[in-house]
């Protein structure tokens, strides 16, 4: 694959070109040269005046629905949906079925993505069929590709469990990935606990259940000496936790879904059921902190928490409803809806999931394979039903005009044009 | 026929306090009318109603069965346990198939909050909420606000303390609504663990002590304890919930003066209210149950007058 990329702005913190315009020669899939001014002779040329060159977004936190779950996605259209959307890698979540729990999930899934223009990192679960009793063969699959474990949507109740996982991982230095929630506080609870909650007659997520878990994970962490990820926080509270812990020095990082950073439970006053996710919407005083540490750094990544349903699952009565929505292809437009920078959005969305995963780093510098993206931030498009990539529509942008637009993603050598 | 401002009545949110007005002034004529020896009006003659419920009910059914029939509508009724979601039916399908048998309104009570208001954004029918999950139950607060007001002649002004399981009530919640709207002071009174706990962002007060709520107030709204509601123990006996907020005589007796007592039905007899206080002359339950059916009249006559 060979281009050239005319007057592009690098956006990329952990580059030398940050912020300046450049040309951009790409050949066999890798970045041959930078500079003011490259002439292109017999090779397609770009014309990116105006747009931004970033490394490709890579997201922690995304469900395609293989194993087991295909009817929702698979990993052509998950793939599709994440180029589109400009990620060059995703972690996934093992909520499948069976979950990756062995290295023949972990094995498999690999095997399916290769020769993809999106890499694949699967996660590995933390238990043994996720039952959130005994662990998973957790070294087996880490030597066969899985770089951190979790037991996705299901979190360890048991802290001896977590304890002893977080104790064990350092044999081969992994890390463990949070999604904190105690499901006796939580409780058959559907949204969060608030105002709204009371005005629509439903039980609420009180913030305690996030924040009771964190603050156990933390002291696991401290005591274990383990590195440790929590993924989509959600509340006000949360933040302070994570930020103290942080002071101290405690090895962890975090990250938020997108529609925690623009969404609020009020969106749940019609009871639509594409709004029910979880952790749920919270308010805006928890949206207004959830921003501020983003900024400040106590946040270090955001993931879109892509979850795909078939419309079956949503189009039912909000109590049984499937919890998620997708948001591969709708991440940098939503970011940029948060009032986040491109900068700002390159070092949550790709610099700094690819260090907490320990996955491929993607630079623009001078030999470094191109894995990188280019998008306009200005112009505007309709997501809907015809362009949308995912095999499902579960989002509630889908007929929204959306800010920002990703224009190539390139990596492995192919290219992807929108 | 001057109508509501609302299509469906989902919930007491979708009404303004002149469609309460309008709906107790249509129910004083019913109610004159239900005393009459011949009891039936022609209003909803070629209307068809569906009463449709998902969840166990014997009084609300019956009262909404007779206010229809009063009114001269064709009726058809309709139970389903709410597993038949389970077993591959939708909600859609379900009621879609009804309509197909050109059905023109729906009377709706499900286990579900908000299953009224997402039906009424997919299909095609007027929908009358009769109760879903612990969301609303309009037509149940009306009657009791209209109680209320026959009782003292107004609402605004008056104290109303509602006692109970609010946590899993819909009757309590539309029962703030309607009576806030009205001009009623509001307090809520229950164990603490099935206060939700942003209540009083609704405006009304909270208390934990049943003596110095019913002191505080001129009527008692007495809920039903139920415990299928509750998924896990919210109290460790009934026993113990009558101890501290079960309404007996010698507690009515003892007040400073005689308030008004209400329950929505069916009574727990000596659980949350005892035998003699049910049977008092300060008790207005039975009314209650004879204006539900004045109420739920005026409620369909006022719906279907606008129907196109």
């Amino acid at each position: 694959m060979n281009l050239l990329i005319k007057s592009a702005t690098v956006t990329d913190p952990a580059s030398s070109f940050n912020n300046k315009v450049a040309d951009i020669l790409i050949k066999d899939g890798i970045i041959q040269e930078i500079a003011a001014d490259i002439d292109g002779e017999d090779i397609e040329i770009f014309d990116a005046e105006g747009y931004h060159v970033s490394p490709g977004l890579f997201d922690l936190n995304c469900n395609i629905g293989e194993l087991g779950l295909e009817t929702k996605e698979d990993l052509e259209t998950g793939t599709a949906a994440a180029a589109a959307g400009g990620f060059t890698g995703i972690a996934l979540m093992p909520n499948t079925q069976p979950p990756v729990h062995s290295k023949a999930e972990v094995e498999y899934l690999l095997n399916r993505a290769k020769n993809n223009l999106v890499d694949i990192y699967p996660l590995g679960t933390i238990s043994h069929k996720r039952e959130g009793k005994d662990m998973a063969e957790m070294y087996d699959m880490y030597k066969s590709g899985a770089k951190a474990f979790t037991d996705g949507n299901r979190p360890v109740q048991d802290a001896g469990l977590m304890e002893r996982a977080m104790l064990y991982v350092q044999n081969f230095g992994a890390r463990v990935i949070s999604y904190p929630e105690d499901i006796s506080i939580a409780g058959k609870a559907k949204m969060n606990e608030g105002v709204v909650s009371t005005m629509l007659g439903m039980k609420g997520i009180p913030a305690l259940a996030e924040e009771l878990m964190i603050a156990r994970d933390l002291y696991l962490a401290e005591d274990t000496g383990a590195a440790i990820h929590f993924t989509t926080i959600s509340t006000a509270h949360a933040i302070e936790l994570i930020r103290e812990a942080k002071r101290k020095g405690v090895n962890v990082t975090c990250d938020v879904a997108l529609h925690n950073l623009v969404l609020t439970d009020e969106a749940l006053m019609d009871f639509d059921s594409h709004y029910k996710v979880k952790p749920p919407l919270r308010t805006q005083k928890d949206v207004d902190a959830l921003i501020a540490g983003v900024k400040d750094g106590t946040i270090d990544a955001i993931v879109t928490q892509h979850t795909p349903h078939e419309v079956e699952f949503k189009a039912v009565e909000f109590e049984v409803a499937e919890y998620g929505m997708i948001g591969l292809q709708t991440a940098l437009p939503v970011a940029l809806s948060a009032g986040l920078s491109p900068e700002m959005i390159i070092e949550k969305m790709s610099v700094n999931p690819r260090r907490i995963l320990t996955a491929d780093t993607a630079a623009i510098e001078h030999g470094a394979n191109a894995n990188l993206i280019v998008f306009d931030a200005r112009s505007e498009w309709e997501y809907n039903k015809q362009n949308n990539r995912s095999k499902s529509y579960n989002s509630p942008f889908l007929g929204q005009n959306l800010k920002g637009k990703v224009l190539l993603s390139i990596n492995n050598n192919k290219i992807a044009k929108f | 026929m001057a109508g509501l401002s609302t299509r469906h009545l989902l919930g007491i949110k979708d009404l303004n306090r002149n469609d309460i007005e309008k709906i107790f002034e249509t129910a004083d004529n019913f109610k004159t009318v239900l005393n009459r020896p011949i009891k039936k009006v022609p209003s909803l003659r070629d209307v068809t109603i569906a009463n449709i419920f998902f969840e166990n009910s014997t009084r609300t059914r019956l009262s909404f069965e007779l206010a229809e029939k009063r009114l001269s509508a064709d009726v058809v009724n309709f139970a389903a346990s709410s597993s038949s979601v389970s077993k591959g039916e939708t909600l859609i399908d379900t009621v879609n198939n009804i309509l197909a048998m050109k059905v023109d309104m729906v009377v709706m009570r499900h286990p579900y909050a908000g299953a009224g208001i997402f039906l009424s954004k997919h299909v095609n029918a007027q929908i009358v909420n009769a109760g879903d999950g612990a969301h609303e139950h309009p037509t149940q607060a009306l009657l009791d606000a209209f109680s209320i007001r026959e009782r003292y002649g107004d609402v605004a002004g008056k104290k109303v303390v509602i006692v109970g399981d609010i946590l899993h009530s819909r009757v309590a919640l539309s029962n703030i609504l309607c009576l806030k709207q009205l001009g009623a002071e509001v307090m809520v009174c229950g164990p603490t663990t099935l206060i939700p706990k942003y209540i009083g962002s609704l405006g009304v007060k909270v208390e934990h002590d049943l003596r110095k709520a019913l002191n505080w107030c001129d009527v008692a709204n007495m809920l039903r304890i139920q415990l299928e509601r509750q998924d896990i123990k919210y109290f460790p006996s009934l026993r113990e919930y009558t101890m501290m907020f079960g309404l007996n005589k010698q507690i009515l007796d003892s007040l400073d003066k005689e308030i008004t007592v209400m329950h929505p039905g069916p009574i727990n007899r000596g659980v949350e209210i005892t035998s003699d206080v049910a049977d008092s002359k300060q008790s207005i339950i039975l009314d209650q149950v004879e204006n539900g059916v004045a109420i739920r009249m005026a409620v369909l006559y006022l719906l279907a007058g606008q129907a196109v």
